[in-house]
């Protein structure tokens, strides 16, 4: 069991470090890049919104802070947008509290509906506001001075680092779903009383979560604004933003590891082929498509993809071990 | 005393569910916390969980004064309480339950799944470790519960109708589970509306009625008290047993 798992994680690993060098172009390169790039905000918001199961739909206002942030420091001073990162961190943090804890007294769909209001204020905020570009929005360098620009030609550079990126945060997933941070998120999705009532401090590790959601979905804006070079309101702070989010999280398996990273592997070459067939007037059509997803995982999967290949897995071990068993049965008569 | 509830009143709006009760608890008692349907039993345990703050008195733990505390901090100082509508954490495993119990003891995972182990072993869970907490039924719910606030190594545990809801088998079973529990050490108060359940547990009875004490004292003691055959059965019950035509 623990050695199919190892072999397991290597051939991930191992697809995921070669993919770029089988499929090459520059159409499964960029693709590739943006599938990891979704991953991440997914994988981000997977921490408060899966794990914690407090389902924010405002993930935008952090996305939108890591992305403005490095292009606004290029803007200012012309400086690496490397330095902006950490800049977008602190924003997201800083509002991270500031939106946390008014809004988790709210429970269930008054969360999330809380978290759409506050995002989209934002957005109209952020789009009348000339300092950050207004409706124009934000450029990056046009030309790299230098690596510290972040601007490659080719996407496979990219490609790599969101990878890397990716792995660091699956890494901290990983490490905070066995130990005590997990378990107590966990509780907290299931039942907040009686996760009180056994000690879990749960308003201080909401807001924790949420921080470190917050600070992982403002890095992969700022992952976004280095390859782009660009960002209005639209692209970085509109509800489409939050909503791919929560999609690909719940598409895959939202609370799971890899339910996100599976999500975005499925949603973004879909999205990609829908826009290139409808063209520009593709836009609403993603909406439909989406509101399609919701209604299809609400009502027949809500665990997931993840949890439904799982069920389906022990279906057919039991089928077998009865088959076996009856096989078994009939020699014996 | 361990716990001492001083002139407790919570009102919730201008009905006054509880009002004055003063209560105290000695180390390693059981105290049975009874009373007909609607007086105030649960408000009270409420209030001594730290589920509600009551809206005067006060309500001590071991010389600390935990009337406005809330909850986590209740679990933290040593009181652990059930509910009575089982809130298990169905996506979890029993032992995985547990264990969030255990975490408020021991920070990390491996000494807190050791810990777990001891209360399932315990509390006769160890066979369901690995089920999902969602897939038991009611008496294993029940008896999970008690098992997740053992976990926290409290030494007053509050018990909110663990025993309501079982069948008689299952009673029986559950009583040793909570003698069980009382045997390591833990103080006890057991919430309960069956007066035969709590007559064999506990070994001192409060009985509330419209708010308040009415009665407190050793089981026998208590069920032959007036105002209590009064409180469950009525005016008429109470006079006639009193005049000795009721056997």
């Amino acid at each position: 069991m623990r050695q199919s798992r190892t072999i397991g994680w290597a051939a991930l690993a191992i697809a995921l470090l070669g993919f770029p060098l089988i499929f090459s172009g520059a159409y499964y390169e960029q693709l590739a890049a943006l599938v990891i790039l979704s991953a991440i905000s997914a994988s981000a918001w997977n921490l408060i919104g899966g794990y914690a199961g407090q389902v924010s739909v405002g993930h935008a206002v952090f996305f939108g802070a890591g992305a403005y942030m490095p292009l606004l420091f290029y803007k200012l001073w012309a400086v690496s947008p490397l330095l902006g990162f950490p800049a977008g961190v602190a924003v997201s943090l800083t509002v991270a509290v500031v939106i946390g804890v008014p809004t988790f007294r709210l429970s269930g769909h008054y969360f999330s509906m809380a978290t759409i209001a506050v995002a989209e204020l934002i957005r109209i905020l952020v789009g009348n506001w000339d300092f950050l570009g207004a409706s124009i929005g934000l450029m990056g360098p046009p030309t790299a001075r230098g690596w510290w620009d972040l601007v490659f030609r080719s996407s496979v550079p990219y490609y790599y680092i969101f990878l890397s990126v990716l792995a660091v945060l699956l890494a901290f997933t990983r490490w905070m779903e066995r130990g005590r941070f997990g378990y107590y998120l966990r509780a907290i999705r299931t039942n907040e009383r009686a996760a009180r009532s056994l000690g879990v401090p749960v308003s201080r590790y909401k807001l924790l979560a949420l921080m470190v959601s917050a600070g992982f979905t403002s890095l992969a804006g700022s992952l976004y604004a280095a390859k782009f070079g660009f960002i209005d309101p639209n692209s970085g702070l509109a509800i489409l933003v939050s909503v791919n989010m929560v999609i690909m999280a719940a598409l895959g398996g939202a609370g799971r590891l890899l339910g996100p990273l599976l999500g975005a592997a499925i949603l973004v070459p879909l999205q990609t082929t829908m826009n290139s067939i409808f063209g520009g007037g593709g836009t609403g059509l993603t909406y439909v498509f989406y509101g399609g997803i919701i209604l299809l995982i609400a009502r027949f999967e809500p665990g997931g993809l993840i949890q439904m290949t799982e069920r389906i897995l022990t279906r057919l071990r039991a089928h077998a071990a009865r088959s076996k068993a009856q096989a078994g049965g009939v020699n014996a008569a | 005393m361990l716990l001492e509830a001083n002139d407790v009143t919570m009102a919730f709006g201008g009905f006054l569910a509880v009002s004055g009760a003063s209560l105290g608890v000695a180390e390693g008692e059981i105290v049975g916390l009874i009373g007909p349907n609607g007086a105030g039993k649960s408000t009270l345990f409420n209030c001594l969980a730290g589920d509600l703050k009551p809206t005067s008195g006060r309500v001590v733990f071991d010389g600390v004064d935990v009337t406005r505390a809330n909850p986590e901090t209740h679990a933290k100082i040593g009181i652990g309480r059930t509910f009575q509508v089982p809130a298990t954490f169905t996506d979890l495993t029993v032992l995985e339950n547990v264990m969030v119990g255990a975490f408020a003891r021991h920070p990390n995972a491996t000494g807190a799944r050791e810990a777990a182990w001891r209360v399932l072993e315990l509390t006769g869970l160890a066979g369901q470790a690995e089920r999902r907490a969602g897939n038991l039924g009611t008496p294993g719910r029940k008896r999970l519960e008690i098992a997740r606030a053992r976990a926290t190594a409290p030494r007053l545990v509050l018990l909110d109708e663990a025993l309501a809801g079982l069948n008689p088998a299952e009673v029986q079973q559950a009583i040793e589970l909570v003698r069980a529990i009382h045997r390591t050490g833990v103080t006890l108060v057991i919430v309960e509306h069956i007066m035969e359940v709590i007559l064999t547990l506990a070994e001192r009875v409060v009985v509330f009625n419209q708010g308040r004490v009415i009665a407190q004292g050793p089981p026998n003691d208590v069920v032959n008290d007036p105002a209590v055959i009064d409180a469950y059965l009525g005016h008429s019950h109470a006079r006639r047993s009193q005049q000795g035509t009721i056997a």
